[in-house]
């Protein structure tokens, strides 16, 4: 593999020395285009206490394509479905190569706070939330307390 | 040199640079810098990139052609053309460094540490070396006798076997391929206890290791010791294991039952409480004793005052009876006497009462009845 770019190693330091708050990114000794990441559940949400892990892979040609990111921690979410792909615009279409990271982690917390069952990715989630979405919010807690609480 | 490109956005500079000057997509110093119709500058190779996935701008997201894009004021290209930059080959050992745009002449003049094509052969080798005669040629290391390329002779002699070593613990001088070896069974060298992983402390001279074990007790408790890892290990694993189910059952426990498991403090806060019951339960009893006492007290004075009066009405009436007995004992002498005056001759007591007497005799009477009634007070 061909060197680190210097705007990845300036990311990595960045993260590691000033880390953003409830958000940790650590790269993989051996390849440090993989992070494992961790999520803390934002406060007076169905996932406050709990605390995500996730997966993000930086492609050869970041910052031109997005990160590769995935939950790894079952979450009940109607953006993010079974195997913890996450619908998030700037994941994907509404990429820049001026966006980072850390702003990147940042917007998946903020999904965390506010859901969006008007645009989908696990079909059954959105439906359940859109029916019922007291029943749908405590099914989500439910589950931050079995699968996000270490 | 080498017609490769210099990689402008991987240079290291002397200072942090503002972050003005740096390109918002590969966060370096702008290279070549370029700016849009929406007043966003960048390198003009990372703009040209970008707009090749998305004819947006990268920062506000505003559509965005190639023809957007010119070059960026010269005031700023020369900004950062004039930052001061390390030599690309620092790690090699050039410690040149320059404003940033000349380093390519840096590069294809003067630097040492520049790969060029030999003169004779056409292989690489360093500029500094390129002016002497070709170091591709083998050479025969007078050591071990191998065919080395002059040019890695130096690196060679680092670990060439046929050189001698020392040993640095017997200070044997020993070939350097042999060192290794003889390491293993260095009389001298300092090693461990075999059991040590058991926790002996012990640390010495390979030749002092047999002296050592045999006094030494963790050789000893060996198979003790190992059979108690095995067990303790053993019993971490089931204990994770157990801990595990735990943690999955306690949340269901938890919902179900949300008032049984009591708290440390919720106990100690009960058993607090009956202590206090327990306390005032006692007061109350106490303040009861002590009225019955007062009662029982007053009950016992009341008797024994009707007792004291009852007695003083006894010695009195006793005190009447005393006196009746000796106004009797003298009337009855003054009797005799009398009777002596009168009749001249001693008679018997029953005989002697005379009728010349009967108004004494009932006074006397009527005195004892007083008296008996003075008893009744
Ligand atoms: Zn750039
Ligand atoms: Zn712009
Ligand atoms: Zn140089
Ligand atoms: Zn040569
Ligand atoms: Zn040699
Ligand atoms: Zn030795
Ligand atoms: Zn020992």
């Amino acid at each position: 593999m061909a060197a680190l770019p210097k705007r990845i190693i300036k990311e990595t330091e960045r993260l590691v020395a000033d880390p953003v708050p409830g958000i940790n990114a650590t790269p993989h000794e051996d390849n440090l285009r993989y992070f494992d990441v961790t999520i803390h559940g934002p406060a007076s949400s169905p996932y406050e206490e709990g605390i995500f892990r996730l997966e993000l892979f930086l492609p050869e040609d970041y910052p031109m394509s997005p990160p590769k990111i995935r939950f790894l921690t079952k979450i009940y979410h109607p953006n993010i479905d079974k195997l913890g792909r996450i619908c998030l615009d700037v994941l994907k279409t509404n990429w820049s190569p001026a966006l980072q990271i850390r702003t990147i982690l940042l917007s998946i917390q903020a999904l965390l706070g506010a859901p969006n069952p008007e645009d989908p990715l696990a079909n059954d989630v959105a439906q359940r939330w859109k029916e019922d979405e007291k029943a749908a919010i405590e099914t989500a807690r439910e589950w931050t307390r079995t699968h996000a609480t270490v | 040199m080498d017609s490769e490109q210099i990689d402008y956005q991987s240079l290291n500079y002397l200072s942090t640079v503002d972050h003005n000057l740096c390109c918002p997509i590969c966060r370096s110093p702008l290279v070549d810098p370029v700016y849009t119709t929406c007043l966003h500058t960048f390198c003009s190779t990372c703009i040209n990139k970008a707009l090749e996935r998305s004819q947006t701008c990268p920062v506000d997201r505003t559509p965005l052609q190639a023809e957007d894009v010119s070059p960026a004021p010269i005031m700023i290209a020369n900004l950062v053309n004039e930052l001061a930059v390390l030599c690309p080959n620092s790690e090699l050992g050039c410690t040149f460094t320059c404003a940033r745009y000349l380093v390519e002449a840096h590069l294809s003049h003067d630097c040492e540490f520049v790969y060029m094509k030999c003169r004779e052969c056409g292989d690489k080798v360093l500029r500094r070396d390129a002016g002497r005669e070709c170091l591709h040629q083998l050479e025969e290391c007078t050591h071990c006798f191998q065919h080395i390329k002059k040019i890695d002779m130096e690196a060679h002699e680092k670990e060439c076997p046929g050189l001698l070593g020392e040993c640095m613990h017997c200070r044997l001088e020993i070939e350097r391929s042999e060192l290794k070896e003889h390491e293993f069974t260095c009389e001298e060298a300092t090693i461990s206890c075999s059991s040590s992983s058991l926790g002996c402390p012990w640390s010495g001279q390979r030749k002092e290791l047999s002296h050592h074990q045999a006094a030494c007790p963790f050789t000893f408790l060996r198979p003790v010791l190992q059979a108690h890892a095995e067990r303790l290990t053993k019993l971490e694993l089931e204990n994770r294991t157990l801990r595990k189910r735990i943690e999955q059952l306690t949340p269901r426990i938890n919902q179900s039952n949300t008032t049984e498991p009591l708290s440390f403090d919720e106990q100690a806060y009960q058993f607090l409480t009956e202590q206090e019951h327990m306390r005032q339960d006692m007061e109350r009893l106490s303040a009861t004793l002590g009225e019955l006492e007062i009662k029982q007290g007053m009950l016992l004075m009341n008797e024994s005052l009707r007792t004291k009066e009852e007695l003083a009405g006894i010695r009195a009436a006793i005190n009447g009876i005393r006196m009746q007995i000796h106004w009797l004992l003298t009337v009855r002498v003054h009797g005799t006497e009398h009777r002596h005056v009168v009749g001249g001759g001693a008679g018997t007591p029953s005989n002697s009462a005379g009728p010349s007497h009967p108004a004494e005799h009932s006074a006397s009477r009527r005195l004892s009845d007083n008296f008996g009634q003075g008893v009744k007070l």
